[in-house]
């Protein structure tokens, strides 16, 4: 079968999103079929830029290529479920938050003013156009298809992914906490670094790289942290798996998260995970006293989860979670997904 | 964002100051709104008009319309009542010659002048559905609200081409309500002005002969009798005057309404002629989970098969009706529309979910047009540094209009 995945993409940012569609794309060739990722750059800013580079994808022919069909369009993240294919289905990792749930937020983009509102009802409308034009719109958590129902009375079917494929091992439960992202407000690694800061036996190690960094370095420093929390930049997949096999938790809470890799990629190592009420997506899978803990979105809360997590307790959860995470499988989603081709 | 919105409100005693009252809290929590009077115009970025049918209600937000074009919630479609009272009824027979000219050209005209001439009944009276009127509205209209598919069909058949947001009544919350101490088996309610429209004669016609079948049967009707409507004489020609079968109860204020509908076993809505109007009282009865029967015209024929029966109006309207009521007579049939009238309610009449919609329409009205200017200034820009050929530039002209951008 010859499978187009879409996915915008920002020159420069490398997530989760990017990570899952090179990996899908890779899993298809790994059972026999053509694939390739067409990806087109994606600024969404200022004004109502967002729509116009929103159209390119619009006007992206995919209908063959040099005269091989196409048989099936799996498109990921606004904008790029834009694309005009008779054959097309959404695997959505989320919408344009900054016109839903981030709208009338700090993360937001939208002002008050008559265009900017209009501009954001835009977004929603084709939104209702492009989704509805699927043969399957698939959510990759049941937050995002709750999100797509309220926003946009468009049905999706839940469709986990599994994290990028990498040799996750287990090898001990040393004494600090991993955060893994990218770093920007949205993630609130802030309320990890405030918890180090409530509890002096808390240490913290923070993989990732983005806006937010020097600030959160910052506050590090006022707080007298320095020493206690450790900041690796973006580290490469070696440094990852090992900092995941030796750390006692990981946590992930970044505000109503859509799905989240690293939970997934945390129970691989069999690594509980420290989450917040208000996460979102991390809560389908985090249990608390089952395979994490779940708190409040207070440092002071998070301080107490972390410090009550001994050896035993977190290889307990960690092993509960990895039985989770292995039910999660690309064969699954890849049959899901080419049964709409 | 701010709108100005034009209504009646309440203590004026129309359907849609009873709307307005129950819409605008929950706007005013998704937008800035003030509410605008008579000769007061706030600063807005855009302006909402409630129309509806009744010169005396919104004779001052046509005028308002004419002067600061805007969106119109179109609350019915024919409205030469309403363009009777501000043109005739204020002395300016030329401008409701006009309207008629509009809607009819030469035709229209001279039914006009037969009007004012006395030469012909008064058309608000007798045949207003077939001389709607509404284009004077629609051409003020810079974008249109309406309830129905019935509304929006008509709109667009007399030439309305600017966007059209079909955005659903919304019901009143499921009130916790004591049903009155009326009773019968069944009780049968009707609710609103009783008059000819209403088609009170054939509901009286269709109550003898369920009666005649069922005598333990009640029909409770609630509301005023229109003026030139006798309703003694009409029951008293089908053997029901003093009839204890027969409940009256005059205008009713809010809670004793609700209460009244909540001891009903089915309510009965007809209209014919329709307006195009959607019906609060439906909706209520709807709300409460009572099976409804209306008439299979206009809004009321959109309404789901399982919430309410259809009755057409032809020449079996009174057997059809009375068949209806027989068959509601039963438990089952109840419960069944009962669950489905209830869900029906909760999907498509939330009231958050209207206000929503509202302020949506209210969003894409206000800045729309600098949207689209951008986002094709943008695209023309590039069309033109590239020399892109007429058909291309008609194919992407094709995919921004799908894309609704």
């Amino acid at each position: 079968m010859n499978v187009v995945v879409a996915a915008p993409q920002v020159p420069f940012a490398r997530g989760g999103a990017e990570i899952m569609a090179e990996t899908l794309v890779d899993e298809l060739r790994a059972r026999g079929h053509e694939a390739d990722l067409v990806t087109l750059p994606f600024k969404w800013y200022p004004g109502t830029r967002v729509l116009s580079q929103a159209l390119l994808w619009r006007l992206v022919d995919l209908d063959e290529a040099d005269g091989r069909r196409i048989d099936l369009v799996i498109a990921t993240k606004f904008p790029s479920y834009a694309i005009r294919h008779p054959r097309k289905v959404a695997w959505v990792l989320h919408q344009f938050r900054q016109a839903y749930e981030y709208d009338r937020t700090e993360l937001g983009q939208f002002s008050e003013s008559a265009e900017d509102r209009a501009t954001r009802r835009a977004v929603e409308r084709l939104d209702r156009v492009a989704l509805g034009e699927c043969r399957r719109v698939f959510a990759t958590s049941h937050n995002v298809a709750d999100r797509l129902r309220r926003s946009v009375d468009v049905e999706a079917e839940v469709l986990p992914h599994p994290p990028q494929r990498l040799a996750y091992r287990t090898d001990s439960y040393d004494d600090f906490v991993l955060s893994v992202n990218r770093i920007d407000r949205a993630k609130r690694i802030d309320l990890l670094v405030e918890a180090a800061a409530a509890e002096p036996a808390l240490r913290v190690v923070v993989a990732g790289d983005g806006p937010d960094r020097a600030r959160l370095e910052q506050l590090a420093r006022d707080r007298g942290l320095n020493g206690r929390v450790e900041f690796r930049g973006r580290v490469g997949d070696d440094e990852l798996v090992d900092l995941y096999a030796r750390c006692r938790a990981v946590f992930y809470a970044p505000i109503d998260e859509d799905f989240g890799m690293v939970p997934y990629e945390a129970f691989l190592a069999g690594k509980p995970v420290l989450t917040t009420t208000d996460a979102g997506g991390p809560l389908e899978i985090v249990a608390d006293r089952e395979t994490g803990l779940v708190t409040a979105p207070e440092p002071a809360a998070i301080a107490r989860a972390a410090a009550s997590l001994d050896e035993p307790t977190a290889r307990a959860y960690g092993d509960a979670g990895r039985s989770r995470a292995e039910r999660v499988t690309w064969d699954a989603c890849i049959e899901r997904l080419l049964a709409f081709a | 964002m701010k709108v100005a919105y034009y209504s009646p409100m309440p203590p004026n005693r129309s359907g849609i100051a009873d709307y307005s009252a129950h819409l605008l809290p929950a706007l005013r929590r998704r937008v800035e709104v003030e509410v605008a009077r008579p000769g007061r115009h706030p600063r807005a970025d855009v302006r909402l008009y409630h129309v509806g049918n009744d010169p005396d209600a919104h004779g001052w937000i046509v005028d308002a319309l004419a002067e600061r074009p805007g969106v119109v919630v179109l609350h019915e479609h024919v409205l030469h009542h309403l363009i009777a009272g501000i043109t005739i009824g204020r002395g300016r027979g030329k401008a409701y010659l006009a309207a008629m000219e509009r809607e009819l050209g030469v035709v229209g005209r001279l039914l006009g002048l037969g009007v004012l001439d006395n030469l012909l009944p008064l058309l608000w009276e007798t045949r207003p559905q077939d001389y709607p009127l509404v284009g004077t509205i629609l051409d003020l209209a810079t974008g249109l609200v309406v309830h129905s598919r019935t509304v929006e069909e008509a709109a667009r058949r007399h030439g309305y081409g600017g966007p059209i947001w079909r955005i659903p009544h919304p019901a009143w919350p499921h009130p916790a309500v004591e049903p009155a101490d009326v009773h019968g088996e069944p009780l049968v309610g009707c609710f609103g002005n009783l008059n000819m429209n209403k088609r009170i004669p054939e509901l009286l016609e269709a109550f003898a002969r369920l009666r005649a079948a069922r005598p333990g049967a009640r029909l409770l009707l609630v509301g005023a009798s229109a003026e030139r409507f006798d309703l003694d004489r009409r029951l008293e020609r089908l053997g029901l005057a003093g009839d204890p079968a027969i409940v009256r109860e005059e205008y009713v204020p809010e809670e004793r309404l609700w209460s009244l509908i909540a001891a009903c076993d089915v309510c009965v809505n007809l209209r014919f002629p329709t307006m195009g109007e959607t019906s609060g009282s439906v909706l209520r009865v709807l709300s409460l989970g009572r099976p409804a029967v209306v008439s299979d015209v206009g809004w009321f024929s959109e309404l789901p098969d399982e919430v309410a029966l259809k009755v057409p109006v032809d020449e079996f309207e009174a057997r059809t009706l009375a068949a209806a009521l027989d068959l509601l007579s039963l438990p089952a049939a109840r419960e069944a529309m009962s669950r489905a009238a209830l869900a029906y309610v909760r999907r498509e009449h939330d009231l958050d979910r209207c206000a929503d919609r509202y302020a949506a329409a209210l969003e894409q009205a206000a800045g729309g047009e600098a949207v689209a200017d951008a986002v094709l200034g943008e695209v023309a820009r590039a069309a033109a540094d590239v020399g892109l050929p007429d058909a291309e530039l008609t194919l992407v002209a094709g995919r921004i209009r799908e894309s609704g951008l």
